[in-house]
C-alpha cells in the first residue's frame, strides 16, 4: 500500500486581477507528492508552474480548492502561523540566491535558525554540517560577493537545509549558473531527495535539468498537461 | 551571529548613507537644542539666592517716568524692609562707544550694601567706593573685559541723561548671576543733573520669602492716590517684564524649532524608506524563511531608532559640549550670559530625536507589512 501523500493538491485553483483583466493562473490542478521524490515543474513562461510552486511553499494563498502537506491544509494557516511552519517544513532556493549581501556564507545559513530555541553553540554546529554538505565548510566566512555564483546557491541551498525541513522548494534554481555550477546545485538537490529522503520540488525551464528529478510535470495554462 | 548583530550590519551597510543620516538627525538636533537654550536665555532671566528677596518698585505710569526722592522716607518705615536704595538707570556710552554695552546705576552706597547680598568684593574695597562720590563699583567681567585696573577712570556719555560721568573705579565686584553692571553714587547724578530730586526705581529688600509679597502691597498703598503712584514687583517680575518687551520671541522660537523637527523627521522617514526600499526584496526572502512581521519591523524599528539615537547623542552632546565651554558671554559682547543647557533641554533633544526614529519606521515597516512575499521577491527581480 502507497505511503500518503506528503504533498496533496486538490482541485487549486488561482486567480488573479491585472488590472481590468481576471486571469487565471491554475486551473484545477490535483497532484500527489510522496516523500522523498524529486519532482521537476516544467512548462513555457505564465504557465503557472511557479505560482504552484509558491502556493505549496505557502508563499501565496490559492483561490481555491486544498492544498495539504503532511496532512496540514496551508490554506487554513494564520500569516504567523504560515510563517512558523514556513520556518520549520519549508526550504526556499531562488533564482537569483537571494542570500543577505552584508551577512558571511555561515551567517546567511544561520539565518532560519534564529527563530528557533537553539542555543548559538548547536546553530554553529548546524551551519556547519550544512554548508559541509554542500561542499562550502572552508567558505563560511566569506560574504557573497566574494563567491561565484556557483558557490552562492550551494549557500543558498545550505540556508535551505539547516533547518531540516521536509521540502525543499526550488524556483529555477540554475537559472542563473554555468553549466559546471548548474551540474553541481542539480547533483546535490538529487542527492539530498536520493540519499536524505527530502521532498524536493523544483521549477526549471531546462530539460537537462529536469533530467535530476523523479517525476515530471507539465503544466499550461494553469493545468497539467503531462 | 545573533539578532542585535544582524540589526547592525544591516544598519551600516551603506555607511555613507548611515553617516549622513546620524549627521542630519545630529545637526538638526544641536539646533533644535541651542534654539531651546536661546528661548530659555531670553524668557527666563537669571535667578540668584537674593532675588526672591529683591523688590523694584517703579513708576506706576511707566519705567521712564521718575519717582520723588522724598518717598525714601516713607518706604524705609515699611515693615518687613531690610534696606532699600535709590536704583536709577543712567544708560551711558563707555568711552567712544556708540551703545550701552553694560548698565550704569546711581545707588546709595550705604544703603546699596544691605541689597547685594551675594556679591563678593575681589579687588579694592567697598569703603573706597562709599567714601568717595567720584569713585564706581565695577562688576568683574567688565573690568576683565576693558583691561581696567584699580583707580582708572572711566568716562561715560549720557544718553537717557544730559550730562556725562568720569567717575573713579574703586572696587570690583563678582558673585552675582550678572557681574556686568557699574554702580556710582546717586548723589553725583543728582549734582550734575541740577539737584531734580527725582530717583528712577526703588530697590528694596524684604526682611524674608515670605513677607516679600506683604512689603509690595504696603509699598503700593503706601503711594496710592498721590501724584507718584508705584508699582512694586519682585526683581524677577520686573526682569520679566523687560522680556515682554522683546515682542513674542517664545512664539517665534517655537515655530523655529517646530521647522527643525519637522525638517527632521521628513530626513529620517526618507531616509529610512530609501533604506527599507532598496531592501524588499530581502525582507520578502526574510518572510520566506519564517520571519514575521513583527520581527521585520522590530527589525526597521531598531534600525532607524539606533540611527537617530546616535544622532541625538552627537547632536545633543555636542551642543551640550560647545555651549557649555564657549565662552558665550564674551563672544556676544554680554548679550548671553549663561546659555545654560540644562538637563531639561537636553531631554527634550533627545526625546525628540527618539521619536522620529520611531515615526520613521512606521511608513517603511507598514510597507513591509502590506508586502506578501511573491510581490516582494518579483518587485526587485
Amino acid at each position: 500500500m502507497a505511503a500518503d501523500p506528503i504533498v496533496s493538491i486538490r482541485d487549486l485553483s488561482k486567480v488573479y486581477r491585472q488590472g481590468e483583466i481576471q486571469v487565471t493562473a491554475l486551473n484545477n490542478v490535483s497532484i500527489d507528492i510522496q516523500t522523498g521524490e524529486f519532482v521537476v515543474l516544467m512548462g513555457p513562461s505564465g504557465s503557472g508552474k511557479s505560482t504552484l510552486l509558491h502556493i505549496i511553499a505557502g508563499i501565496d494563498r490559492a483561490s481555491s480548492g486544498s492544498v495539504l502537506v503532511q496532512g496540514i491544509n496551508v490554506a487554513n494557516l494564520t500569516e504567523s502561523q504560515l510563517a512558523d511552519w514556513r520556518n520549520q517544513n519549508v526550504g526556499f532556493v531562488f533564482q537569483s540566491f537571494n542570500l543577505i549581501p552584508v551577512l558571511t556564507a555561515a551567517e546567511n545559513v544561520e539565518l532560519p535558525l534564529l527563530l528557533t530555541a537553539l542555543g548559538r553553540a548547536e546553530r554553529r554546529r548546524q551551519v556547519a554540517l550544512a554548508l559541509d554538505l554542500v561542499g562550502l565548510a572552508d567558505r563560511g566566512h566569506h560574504r557573497p560577493d566574494q563567491m561565484s555564483g556557483g558557490q552562492q546557491q550551494r549557500v543558498a541551498i545550505a540556508r535551505a537545509l539547516v533547518t531540516d525541513p521536509t521540502l525543499i522548494v526550488a524556483d529555477e534554481p540554475t537559472g542563473n549558473l554555468d553549466a559546471k555550477s548548474a551540474t553541481d546545485v542539480l547533483s546535490i538537490l538529487q542527492a539530498l531527495s536520493r540519499d536524505s529522503r527530502k521532498t524536493v520540488i523544483m521549477v526549471t525551464h531546462d530539460p537537462k535539468a529536469a533530467g535530476y528529478g523523479t517525476r515530471s510535470l507539465h503544466l499550461e495554462k494553469g493545468e497539467i498537461v503531462a | 551571529m545573533n539578532l542585535p548583530t544582524f540589526i547592525l550590519k544591516n544598519a551600516l551597510r551603506n555607511r555613507r548613507r548611515a553617516l549622513l543620516t546620524v549627521l542630519s538627525v545630529g545637526i538638526s538636533c544641536a539646533l533644535l537644542v541651542t534654539l531651546l537654550t536661546l528661548q530659555r536665555e531670553l524668557t527666563v532671566p537669571p535667578e540668584s539666592a537674593g532675588a526672591s528677596l529683591r523688590i523694584i518698585a517703579r513708576n506706576k505710569v511707566s519705567l521712564a517716568q521718575p519717582l520723588p526722592a522724598k518717598q525714601l522716607a516713607v518706604i524705609e518705615r515699611i515693615p518687613g524692609i531690610v534696606a532699600v536704595s535709590p536704583f536709577t538707570f543712567f544708560g551711558g556710552n563707555f568711552r567712544d562707544e556708540t551703545v550701552t554695552s553694560f548698565a550704569q546705576f546711581a545707588v546709595d552706597p550705604r544703603r546699596f550694601q544691605g541689597l547685594l547680598v551675594e556679591a563678593r568684593v575681589i579687588e579694592g574695597s567697598y569703603e573706597d567706593f562709599a567714601k568717595d562720590r567720584l569713585a564706581c563699583l565695577v562688576g568683574a567681567d567688565t573690568f576683565e573685559r576693558y583691561g581696567l585696573k584699580i583707580g582708572d577712570r572711566m568716562k561715560f556719555t549720557g544718553t537717557f541723561y544730559p550730562v556725562d560721568l568720569d567717575l573713579k573705579i574703586a572696587a570690583v565686584f563678582n558673585g552675582t548671576v550678572d557681574d556686568r553692571g557699574l554702580f556710582f553714587h546717586h548723589k553725583l547724578l543728582d549734582e550734575l543733573s541740577g539737584d531734580p530730586g527725582t530717583v528712577g526705581t526703588w530697590y528694596i529688600r524684604a526682611a524674608s520669602p515670605e513677607v516679600a509679597n506683604d512689603v509690595i502691597a504696603r509699598v503700593n498703598a503706601a503711594f496710592e492716590n498721590t501724584a507718584a503712584e508705584v508699582r512694586a514687583e519682585t526683581e524677577r517680575a520686573f526682569q520679566l517684564g523687560f522680556v515682554s518687551m522683546l515682542g513674542n520671541v517664545k512664539m517665534l522660537v517655537l515655530l523655529i524649532s517646530g521647522a527643525v523637527v519637522f525638517t527632521l523627521s521628513l530626513v529620517t522617514i526618507s531616509t529610512m524608506s530609501m533604506a527599507i526600499r532598496e531592501r524588499f526584496r530581502e525582507l520578502a526572502v526574510l518572510k520566506a524563511l519564517g520571519f514575521q512581521r513583527r520581527e521585520l519591523f522590530a527589525f526597521i524599528l531598531a534600525e532607524s531608532f539606533g540611527l537617530a539615537a546616535l544622532g541625538a547623542l552627537l547632536g545633543v552632546g555636542g551642543a551640550w559640549a560647545l555651549w557649555t565651554h564657549l565662552d558665550l558671554q564674551k563672544l556676544t559682547n554680554g548679550f548671553l550670559i549663561y546659555f545654560e543647557v540644562t538637563p531639561r533641554i537636553m531631554a527634550w533633544g533627545a526625546a525628540v530625536a527618539a521619536i522620529m526614529g520611531v515615526v520613521a519606521a512606521l511608513p517603511p515597516s507598514w510597507q513591509t507589512a502590506r508586502m506578501s512575499v511573491t510581490e516582494g521577491l518579483k518587485t526587485l527581480d
